[in-house]
């Protein structure tokens, strides 16, 4: 068993055997769908390709951004192979657009399969959303409304991606900032009837969790409550930006104290899962990023004592606006 | 009063993707004909498809997706092409950026495709029917155009296919081709070799850019450029234009003989030519510009 925050070494292997059942009332599903808790792990920037390659950090694995190596066949890809040999690797999309009404794409499903296959990754995630129709790509992660029609054509793609991938699909609830008139349920209850319906597993994103609470006058203790622990497979951190009356998910800073408490219930209803920091804009040097967290280590029960001063989202960024999850680009190498 | 709520999802998707992909704004996009033809709603009906929350407004919530599409693709656009940003202003560059993203707006899943039209797209927004155009001559715009097509051949050169992992074509081997097969011989250039032709000078501006000197914007002058990979790092090398016209050449399938008959219509000297032609073909063998060699039966 891995210890958090212990990594490094890549001395767990996927095996994609159940190895840890939850009780009666979730009749035969695996915890975690089978999948090993990790440990805390970090996203996989290019920023720290430099300092992973030299240092070795002792981080317990790594989550790479899908879209950004399934393509490459140059420096980003080769440093990948790198670190997937050294670390456990888990690849997580943003283009997947499960929610769309535009056919799936077989040629990118196949490159994810192929992907994931090579950096052996333990499993693949995208987010409960859409990115695009009538052929367009937003690079945004929409929002769907939550309603039966939905909910067939959503479990509907999962199965379909599901038997591409040759493995199940981990889905995260992304942060939001609108919600429908068509809605005729709650998110995790949405939530909670896919996963049934179409067997995949959860990215809890225990941030996009409080943000979407602001956003939309939800209960997020419910919400964290309500999903069903023994398909969470994975807990997603990171920090928003406050900007008055509601919440931006800029992936930006470091996590609040709300969002933190958030994550120690999840923690205990879950039993712990793997849990990974994601840090988009204003990265900070690795050491900081990975200490960050290391924090998660507070919220797991009996340390509670020894947590750290509080921490507050920032506020508006000068200027008055603020990106939800933006992207990454690797700067050329170039003489 | 706002209209029933049961869209269906493909209405509701097409429709949000109008309103929050409209350069004027959630508003304009909601009264857009695009949106219109989804969801018939005015802006003042906008609750009947998203709802308000306590404290936002439909619109308000609506504009934050409105606000991030451009800004996010305008910021992705901006890293592929910082050199030109920073010798257009970021705020002539964004205004550029808004017009190409608007005709021609991303359809993969990667944002690696994002500015595949973008040098096509300043070099029609360039065009200008003046004595430059006329003539031949450079103008203002070409300086631009041709410092953003030198980033993205980087870029497309760095992240694209290479030969890191494989055996190239030594100097030895070049060597080792004699005088009567050689100009049969052809020369296959490796999958990440690109030539440029240019305008201006603008890989010595790229350069300095690079090394946050505030190049000023050099004078108009042909430049040639061969760029490669090795060890996964882009390589430029400054070149004339025959020895453009030789690898170009050889680019297209030309065994050397040919290529170098291509090359000499473009020399004024032709004895210095001949005198830096085996050094040009041994630099170039050994900075991995060739996979192999093909030496035909006539060779």
């Amino acid at each position: 068993m891995n210890i958090p925050g212990t990594g490094g070494a890549r001395d767990i292997f996927h095996t994609g055997r159940p190895r840890d059942f939850c009780g009666q009332n979730a009749g035969m599903i695996a915890r975690r769908l089978g999948h090993e808790n990790l440990g805390l792990g970090v996203g996989l920037r290019t920023v720290h390709f430099t300092h992973i390659l030299k240092n070795n950090p002792p981080v317990d694995w790594f989550e790479i951004i899908s879209e950004n190596f399934m393509d490459s066949r140059g420096r980003p890809r080769y440093v990948l192979d790198q670190i997937a040999e050294r670390y456990q690797i888990v690849m997580h999309g943003v283009s997947l657009s499960i929610g769309s009404t535009d056919p799936l794409n077989r040629e990118y499903l196949q490159k994810l399969k192929q992907l994931a296959n090579e950096v052996n990754a333990f499993w693949v995630s995208d987010h409960l959303c859409w990115t695009g129709v009538a052929t367009r790509n937003s690079h945004d992660l929409l929002p769907v409304p939550f309603n039966e029609d939905t909910l067939r054509h959503v479990v509907r793609r999962i199965r379909i991606v599901q038997d591409i991938l040759e493995r199940p699909l981990v889905l995260e609830n992304p942060s939001s900032y609108v919600t429908f008139a068509a809605s005729t349920m709650s998110e995790w209850e949405f939530i909670t009837r896919m996963t049934a319906e179409a067997d995949c597993g959860i990215l809890l994103d225990v941030n996009n969790v409080y943000v979407s609470s602001v956003n939309h006058d939800f209960d997020p203790e419910h919400y964290i409550r309500s999903v069903p622990h023994e398909r969470v497979v994975q807990f997603h951190l990171a920090g928003h930006t406050n900007m008055g009356n509601y919440c931006i998910d800029t992936h930006d800073g470091r996590v609040i104290d709300p969002v933190w408490k958030l994550y120690q219930l999840a923690h205990e209803l879950t039993g712990g899962v793997s849990t990974l920091l994601e840090w988009d804009a204003r990265i900070p040097p690795f050491e900081e990023l990975h200490a960050e967290v290391l924090q998660a280590r507070h919220h797991m029960g009996g340390q509670l004592d020894h947590l750290p001063p509080p921490v507050a989202a920032p506020d508006t960024p000068a200027g008055g606006s603020a990106v939800p999850h933006p992207l990454h680009y690797v700067l050329p190498d170039v003489r | 009063m706002p209209h029933k709520a049961d869209y269906d999802l493909v209405n509701i998707q097409r429709w949000m993707q109008s309103v929050i992909t409209h350069p004027l704004g959630v508003q304009a996009g909601i009264e857009s004909p695009a949106a219109q033809d989804e969801i018939c709603v005015q802006p003042e009906q906008v609750e009947g498809v998203i709802c308000p929350s306590r404290n936002r407004t439909s619109i308000q919530r609506l504009e934050v997706y409105g606000n991030a599409y451009f800004a996010r693709l305008l910021e992705c656009m901006r890293e592929f092409f910082p050199a030109t940003a920073d010798a257009l202003g970021v705020d002539v560059f964004d205004q550029f950026t808004l017009e190409y993203l608007q005709r021609h707006p991303s359809q993969s899943y990667t944002l690696g495709h994002l500015a595949d039209h973008f040098v096509s797209f300043l070099e029609t927004s360039g065009e200008q029917p003046d004595q430059a155009g006329e003539t031949g001559a450079a103008n203002w715009s070409d300086f631009f155009i041709d410092l953003a097509r030198l980033e993205w051949t980087i870029d497309q050169i760095f992240d694209g296919p290479g030969v890191e992992n494989d055996t190239l074509m030594s100097t030895d081997q070049l060597a080792e081709i004699g005088p009567d097969r050689w100009p049969h011989a052809r020369l296959i250039p490796v999958v990440c070799l690109r030539l440029l032709s240019l305008k201006f000078p603008v890989s010595n501006y790229y350069t300095a850019f690079r090394r946050q000197q505030k190049p000023a914007i050099p004078t108009a002058a042909p430049s040639y450029l061969a760029l490669t990979r090795k060890d996964y790092i882009v390589r430029r090398f400054t070149i004339n234009e025959p020895q453009f016209t030789l690898l170009r050449a050889l680019v297209h399938g030309e065994p050397v003989g040919a290529a170098i008959e291509c090359a000499v219509e473009k020399v004024d000297d032709l004895d210095r030519f001949a005198e830096t032609l085996q050094s040009s073909f041994k630099l170039w063998a050994s900075q991995g510009f060739f996979q192999r060699v093909e030496l035909t039966q006539n060779s």
